[in-house]
């Protein structure tokens, strides 16, 4: 015990007396964070082109309408549709729980019974039948509240667009029935009788899936940047924590400690802990810039969901990540200019396949895949579970646990390499 | 070596992987307890890949290894414990200061509480450290750092010290400060391990010597044994012009002289009789208008021995 106090002292020490790596890890990551949140909130409002979608169409009619609405979102090449009545999904609450997980961003759901209804309100709204008790069809849309404003309007006026089209092809199915059966020239009614403004379908509105029922609010461009540019950060500290550890090993004093009887894991342990400080004090300077800051200076609130505790195990999880990443480049890399560039250059490749530069959900397929190899990825969908989606503990569990084995991995490789170079 | 062996080497090979011959090759060795032990050799001869071995740092390929009668393979923490090891890199934290630097590499060998302060204290006697055990050894000169260094060596008190050319690059004060320093710990009992290039100093501090080249241990025993070990002497002629490669010819050709090479301004000779090479050698380079400037004979240095037994001068 005396001996790691005495590791972590010395480590401590050396990182305060290096102020090029204080302002590394500090000051560079919170003007990082600021610049970005604020530059990106307005650039992501003008994205959209070249993106495609996966879209869920949960087609509980199997008639008419259900088909043409399949058959419409096919053919806009913005859209890649998964028919959850083809994969045999057509439980709600199973869609739900998929949003919620982020398999899917937005689901389209159409009740049973829809074209006999949406036929029977044509009728009834046209003055062919009798009554006006059919309600306007409801079709529904799911959607993940991750996704960017403008990804969402996207998405909302296909749909309400595509029902649009469907609604006049009711109509009109329904004026040329009417047709065959009159025995005169016209219609069987006069220009002016035919209402102006015939709703089959309402007006689809988005409904938002959050783990918490209560709450449904869309989630702002801080609560996307901050975690994931704070992640980022985290992972900077690769560079600092390589270079001393290079220093330690071309100044001799590493070969000086391998002559004594010290385990490799007590080494391990002295740099640890003083890093593991620096990220917790790294994360929440970042989240009170988000809270405080950021408003004031023309930003969104940061929402930091309702779980505490997710975000301390979360946070913890990328931390050891981040720092067992650190060690592994450190072992490897013969100099510090290796170390900067390599452990440097990683970390921006994890930040941009984490989602953390470009959303996920940009990229094409096959990068979309790759997302899962990065660390930033999983720590950056654990917190839009918490600060999006109002996730719990139970929530962040499995991105915790992917974090921790990951870091659980790169602390091994670093021991076998302290111990054997 | 009167006394019990204290580390004891077996056919000790090291060969690191991709390199075409070991780095070393063979070594049989036996060091006494309280023996100053110098292993001389040029750079790249295999001194420090040796004594990394010795100190636990690095696994020999093959071959057996004893200190105080333990074998490193399975007791290398009990080992440590009893060792020190100065290495040929100053080795410390500069951001840190004298006193932070002890304690830490005290702390790391087990120390701690009063017993460590006062070992801190001692270790900044010996070094005469007190002014500076403040300041960040960022700010100390080279030899202040190399003290610091020897001293951190020290600070558990070991049984055997290893030195890995613990005087590159000092002024001559501070290296005869540490050359006292480690002839009084020696004359306490401990154990001194110490590599270099400079055939002076170890001819100075060691009571033992052995002489690396190519990984293998060419020559062994005290400075005296060493200098009458050899039967043939050397004869250097520096001289105002160039020795023409035709007149080595014929140099070479002269009797009583078995090896010749050219050097810069000048020529060595490798003769068993000396005297009349040394005729022979200023008759012709008369008879060709060579000048002399300076001439010498005989094997009065390690220097020479290592010229004798490799061809090649320590600091080539």
């Amino acid at each position: 015990m005396h001996r790691l106090l005495a590791s972590v002292c010395k480590e401590t020490k050396i990182i305060l007396r290096d102020r090029e790596a204080l302002f590394l890890l500090f000051a560079m990551p919170l003007a990082f964070v600021l610049i970005m949140s604020l530059a990106m909130r307005d650039a992501f409002k003008e994205q959209g082109e070249g993106i495609i979608f996966p879209v869920i169409i949960v087609d509980m009619d199997k008639n008419k309408v259900g088909r043409s609405v399949i058959s419409a979102f096919s053919v806009i090449r913005h859209f890649k549709v998964d028919s959850a009545a083809s994969s045999g999904r057509t439980d709600e609450a199973a869609i739900k729980n998929d949003i919620t997980y982020g398999n899917h961003r937005f689901a389209i759901i159409i009740p049973p019974g829809t074209t006999g209804q949406a036929v029977r309100r044509a009728q009834e709204q046209m003055g062919f039948a009798e009554g006006n008790q059919t309600e306007a069809v409801p079709i529904r849309l799911l959607s993940d509240p991750t996704m960017q404003g403008i990804h969402r309007s996207l998405v909302i006026s296909s749909l309400n667009r595509i029902l649009q089209g469907i609604e006049a092809k009711v109509l009109m199915e329904q004026l040329a029935g009417l047709a065959e059966g009159s025995t005169g020239l016209g219609l069987g009614m006069e220009e002016e009788e035919i209402p102006k403004d015939i709703r089959v379908f309402s007006e689809v509105a988005e409904e938002p899936v959050s783990r918490d029922s209560s709450s449904h609010a869309m989630p702002t461009s801080v609560q996307q940047n901050m975690p994931g540019w704070s992640l980022f950060a985290m992972f900077f500290l690769v560079i600092p924590l390589s270079v001393t550890f290079i220093k330690e090993k071309q100044q001799g004093s590493f070969q000086r400690l391998k002559s004594m009887p010290v385990s490799p894991w007590l080494l391990i342990g002295g740099k640890i802990i003083p890093y593991f400080i620096i990220n917790q004090l790294q994360f929440v300077s970042m989240m009170l810039v988000g809270i405080y800051l950021m408003p004031l200076m023309g930003g969104d609130l940061l929402n930091i969901g309702n779980s505490p505790a997710s975000i301390a195990i979360l946070t913890v999880s990328a931390s050891f990540a981040a720092i067992g990443y650190g060690l592994m480049v450190a072992t490897f890399c013969r100099t510090s200019e290796q170390a900067t560039t390599f452990g440097g250059t990683s970390v921006i490749i994890f930040g941009a396949l984490g989602g953390i530069m470009v959303p996920k959900f940009v990229m094409p397929p096959f990068l979309q895949k790759l997302t899962a190899i990065s660390p930033m990825s999983w720590g950056l969908e654990g917190f839009f579970d918490i600060f999006v989606r109002n996730g719990n503990v139970r929530d962040i569990l499995p991105e915790s646990f992917m974090l921790l084995t990951f870091a659980s991995v790169c602390l091994s490789v670093a021991a076998w390499r302290f111990k054997t170079t | 070596m009167n006394k019990e062996n204290i580390i004891e080497v077996a056919g000790l090979c090291k060969t690191y992987p991709g390199a075409d011959r070991p780095a070393v090759d063979g070594i049989n060795l036996a060091v006494g307890e309280g023996s100053f032990f110098g292993l001389l050799g040029p750079n790249g001869a295999g001194k420090t890949t040796f004594l990394s071995m010795l100190a636990g740092l690095l696994k020999p390929s093959s071959g057996k290894l004893l200190i105080a009668g333990l074998d490193i393979q399975g007791h290398l923490d009990v080992i440590k414990q009893r060792i020190g090891l100065v290495p040929q890199d100053i080795a410390l934290y500069p951001t840190l200061t004298a006193r932070e630097n002890l304690a830490f590499f005290g702390s790391m060998l087990g120390l701690s509480g009063s017993r460590l302060d006062a070992r801190i204290e001692e270790c900044l006697d010996i070094a005469d450290l007190n002014n500076f055990a403040g300041s960040r050894v960022e700010i100390f000169s080279g030899g202040l750092k190399r003290r610091l260094s020897l001293v951190i060596g020290l600070i558990h008190n070991p049984d055997i010290l290893f030195l890995d050319e613990p005087t590159v690059g000092i002024d001559p004060q501070s290296r005869h400060f540490i050359y006292n320093s480690l002839r009084r710990m020696n004359a306490d009992g401990m154990t001194i391990v110490y590599t270099s290039h400079y055939m002076e100093e170890v001819e100075q501090l060691c009571n033992d010597i052995a002489i690396i080249d190519h990984g293998r241990i060419i020559a062994r025993g005290g400075v005296e044994e060493l200098l009458s070990q050899h039967e043939y002497n050397i004869i250097r002629v520096r001289t105002a012009d160039e020795i023409p490669a035709a007149l080595q010819e014929k140099i070479m050709a002269l009797p009583y002289i078995q090896e010749s090479r050219l050097n810069k301004n000048g020529l060595t000779i490798k003769s068993n009789t000396p005297q009349q090479a040394l005729l022979e050698l200023v008759s012709i380079l008369q008879q060709n208008n060579i000048s002399i400037i300076s001439l010498s004979a005989g094997m009065d240095n390690l220097e020479q021995v290592f010229l004798a037994l490799t061809g090649t001068t320590l600091r080539e």
